[in-house]
């Protein structure tokens, strides 16, 4: 069982746990932007439980979003996000109103599911990253000097929504989290940096490999359905 | 990938930075240098519109989830249950 107890929940509330994720490394200028500044300490448990509830919640859709496209399943999405509501609400004392609760909250969604969560899971992708997109990322700079841009753009631009979401899961996962961060929620690098505990330098370097290779894998797809005539999309060389 | 007309900006440094600019990364003249650039530049432009193309792909494909209305509920009853928890941990202390 994935879930923690409410009582294994409130054994991680204590409001002396700093941020309640230990495994979250940040210098005090992160930690203050992203709000891990002890709360007033007179907020009784059903204010709080409130306040939660009002701030929290309205992301709902957002983070189960995020999770369907991490764990590529309904089922697992939906107790991903339940495990990261009962972290975050453990954790909830020492977030300071105010603050960047969306960042907070990606960032346990995105702890939960990397530390916990994807362990269960058997992942193709998950070792051997870097080797494993090398020669795909080639193939995909191969792609970008057909001169036919414009008309690749409008032909991609008629691909289903079920296709993007197809290419998508075919992904390195941190390819894959980086780019659905800046894209579909609009996360700065900063931010982003922060939700998936690395470097800005290496957010842009997933954001840059990621996109090159989302592009291929978008370019095969339209190349299937017709969009593209075969011989364009791949292998194109300088004209 | 170059027109092969001569640029303030030449086109691999407006093409290294095409993310940067999609993504909001870059400085007021950073962003003005790069646009004067794309004016000037057919295959830089076109470079740009596929980018951004793919970029609004991926928004469009995945910005209307909504989680199951069920999910919202047993999430409320457990975190009431929770600080239902603490309380009557903070009275037996």
């Amino acid at each position: 069982m994935l879930l923690l107890t409410p009582v294994e929940a409130g054994a991680v509330a204590r409001p002396s746990s700093g941020i309640g994720l230990g495994s979250w490394a940040m210098d005090d200028d992160t930690a203050d932007e992203l709000g891990e500044v002890a709360a007033e300490p007179t907020e009784s448990a059903e204010q709080m439980a409130a306040r939660f509830e009002r701030d929290a919640m309205p992301f709902l859709d957002q983070l189960y979003g995020a999770a369907m496209r991490m764990t590529r399943n309904p089922a697992d999405a939906e107790d991903l996000v339940q495990e990261t509501y009962l972290k975050a609400y453990a954790a909830f004392s020492s977030f300071t109103e105010g603050t960047n609760l969306k960042a907070w909250l990606f960032r346990m969604l995105t702890n939960t599911y990397i530390n916990i969560y994807r362990k269960k899971q058997r992942q193709p992708y998950q070792t051997g990253t870097d080797d494993l997109t090398d020669g795909q990322l080639h193939e995909a700079e191969s792609h970008t000097s057909t001169g036919l841009k414009s008309a690749e753009a409008v032909a991609l631009d008629r691909l289903a929504d079920t296709d993007v979401v197809e290419a998508l899961a075919k992904m390195p996962e941190d390819f894959r989290i980086a780019v659905y961060l800046a894209d579909v929620e609009g996360f700065s690098y900063k931010e982003i940096a922060e939700i998936m505990d690395t470097p800005v330098g290496t957010v842009m370097s997933r954001l840059h490999r990621g996109r090159k290779l989302l592009r291929s894998l978008l370019e095969d797809y339209a190349i299937e359905r017709g969009l593209i005539p075969a011989g364009v999309g791949d292998g194109g060389d300088d004209a | 990938m170059s027109c092969g007309n001569p640029h303030e900006v030449p086109c691999d440094e407006v093409l290294a930075m095409v993310y940067d600019y999609l993504d909001n990364e870059c400085g007021e003249e950073q962003r003005h240098r790069i646009v004067e650039h794309l004016h000037e530049c057919g295959p830089c432009l076109r470079q740009f519109g596929l980018e951004e193309a793919v970029k609004a792909l991926v928004q469009r494909s995945c910005a209307c989830a909504t989680a199951p209305e069920h999910l919202r509920e047993e999430i409320v009853t457990r975190i009431r249950s929770v600080s239902v928890t603490y309380r009557v941990r903070g009275v037996s202390d």
